[in-house]
């Protein structure tokens, strides 16, 4: 009885640790992909001078029209190479999408709305301050770090309301584990309902649930979930508006390369492609993005699936996982919003 | 405990990875090419660094954003003075990417003097001068341009691109430009390490020069 109950949680973490180095390993591997092709092989200065091309073909645009569509095939590359960088709310809006049990499809569609603001956030501070009121950059670059520090003591609050809500989650998994009831072991009790009966005064509910159930899983439907969403209210419409808090978090703060262009773009009379451009690039971007969150969220399916039949160990996991990624939240935040994160700079001087 | 402990640690590694995954694949936003000076007083000590620095056109257009000049298109030397003002200012919190060594030990310049900035062909031409806080006179100096954070490539211009500036007749100067087989290099090992450290990512584009006065 009593290495039984050791060893499943400890098969069922080391099946979860071996999910998480998946992730990172196929993560690795997509942004490595990313950054080598398909401008040349594998230099890390390709990038740049994609970058670099985009000003001359704005310069070319202004005299042969046909230039526009290398532009625009040039920002979308750019966009999905250029996500792959810090920045861009890839690590939040994959941390988030773990921290909540979140569908594959609603990440993607959290990618590309996050990324398309992004853009659209980039072209209002362009079309407002350079084109109708014509500002200095260093006035812009005033209002692109004040969105900058909002945009990350949104990511810190946000990740601090998810740290409570999935602490909360993880403790009451932890009370509910076998791992806890190990510690009452010798103790004698119904199969499969000891971890109701700790005597401990904490554990109100204790009596409330689990009889209606099979014998070896008991909580799934009440503890663990009580404040996460099941699976099945992911489509309700209260898990769209919590989905697009954690965008809007990330996708107020423009991109300044974004930003680099469309004042360019402006400067040579070509506004209108350069916000074209911008566009294309938040699509490139939303790609990106939205292919690490699918990989995001299939590590976690996976992890499910492969310690999830392990009774209560299993549901121990998923939640502190979710936790884990709910402090990342939190941390990303807090240590973009006090610097000690370096993000992609606004361009100030 | 300690297995709770362990739990913990899954999701937190996994975390960091993420993070630095993507933080290694930073990428420059600016472009500057560079000509310096390094000056030497009569004693044959340097005294300071000369930098010529001229931005990429898509950098310089966002810098003349909004600014008001007589004639449309020409910027004088006094219309961009508030620009360069806010230019040296604002590079010095990075240290002007200048960092200097005689003999191995780390050299402090003082605030920049003489700047100015000069537009012509499109693009904006940052001059400026760093003075040594003491002057020196090693027996190997070595100076580095580079952005730690590569949100600035620096590129030093093709030709002559440093000159030395009544340095004593013996003194050798070499120049290695960043290389992009060894960049590479570093960066996957970067990558495999994944110590979550990128704070001196850039350096691999760095651009050496050293000056050797026997």
């Amino acid at each position: 009885m009593k290495p039984a109950l050791i060893s499943r949680p400890l098969r069922g973490f080391l099946l979860g640790i071996a999910a998480v180095l998946a992730f990172v390993a196929i993560d690795g591997t997509v942004q490595t992909l990313l950054a080598q092709t398909p401008f040349g092989g594998p230099r890390p200065s390709a990038e740049p001078q994609v970058y670099l091309e985009i000003s001359s073909t704005i310069r070319r645009a202004k005299t042969d029209g046909s230039a526009v569509w290398t532009l625009l095939a040039i920002s979308f590359a750019y966009g999905v190479f250029h996500a792959a960088g810090p920045g861009h709310g890839k690590a939040v809006i994959s941390s988030y999408l773990i921290a909540n049990q979140e569908t594959a499809r609603r990440g993607i569609v959290l990618s590309f709305v996050s990324a398309l603001l992004q853009a659209l956030v980039a072209i209002a501070i362009v079309g407002v301050g350079a084109f109708l009121l014509n500002v200095t950059a260093k006035t812009m670059c005033g209002a692109e770090r004040a969105i900058e520090i909002a945009s990350y003591g949104l990511i810190a609050a946000f990740g601090a309301r998810l740290v409570w809500i999935k602490g909360g989650s993880f403790i009451r998994a932890l009370q509910v584990s076998p791992v806890g009831a190990v510690a009452l072991a010798g103790h004698p009790h119904d199969q499969g309902h000891h971890h109701h009966d700790h005597g401990a005064g904490a554990h109100q509910h204790g009596h409330d649930h689990g009889h209606d159930h099979q014998d070896s899983h008991v909580h799934d439907a009440h503890c663990g979930h009580s404040h996460g969403p099941e699976p099945g209210e992911l489509a309700g419409p209260g898990g769209w508006r919590r989905g697009l808090a954690a965008v809007l978090t990330v996708g107020v703060r423009p991109c300044s390369g974004a930003i680099l262009v469309l004042v360019f773009a402006l400067a040579q009379g070509l506004f209108w492609a350069g916000i074209a451009a911008t566009l294309l690039m938040g699509v490139g971007t939303a790609i990106t993005v939205a292919t690490i969150a699918v990989i995001a969220v299939s590590a976690k399916d996976l992890a499910r699936r492969l310690s999830g039949a392990r009774e209560g160990s299993g549901a121990l996991i998923m939640r502190g996982i979710e936790f884990g990624a709910a402090g990342l939240v939190l941390l990303l935040g807090a240590g973009l919003l006090f610097g000690y994160i370096a993000a992609e700079r606004a361009t100030c001087f | 405990m300690r297995r709770l402990l362990r739990r913990l640690m899954a999701p937190l590694l996994l975390g960091m990875l993420i993070f630095a995954s993507g933080a290694a694949n930073a990428h420059p936003h600016v472009w500057i090419t560079a000509i310096s000076e390094l000056l030497y007083a009569p004693d044959g000590s340097l005294t300071g660094v000369r930098h010529a620095w001229t931005f990429d056109d898509m950098f310089s257009s966002y810098a003349l954003q909004g600014l008001e000049t007589k004639t449309k298109g020409v910027y004088t030397r006094e219309e961009l003075a508030p620009l360069a003002q806010t230019n040296v200012e604002s590079l010095k919190e990075y240290a002007f990417f200048t960092f200097a060594k005689a003999d191995g030990k780390k050299e402090k310049f003082l605030e920049p003097i003489d700047y100015y900035l000069e537009y012509k062909d499109t693009a904006l031409t940052l001059h400026f001068t760093l003075p040594l806080k003491a002057p020196v006179k090693p027996r190997q100096l070595a100076l580095e341009v580079f952005d730690p954070t590569y949100f600035i490539n620096f590129d030093l211009d093709d030709k002559d691109p440093i000159k030395l500036v009544g340095a004593p007749a013996a003194c050798q100067l070499k120049i290695q430009r960043p290389n992009e087989a060894t960049a590479t290099a570093q960066r996957l090992s970067e990558q495999n390490f994944m110590n979550g450290d990128n704070s001196n990512y850039g350096a691999m584009y760095a651009n050496k020069i050293t000056v050797d006065c026997p």
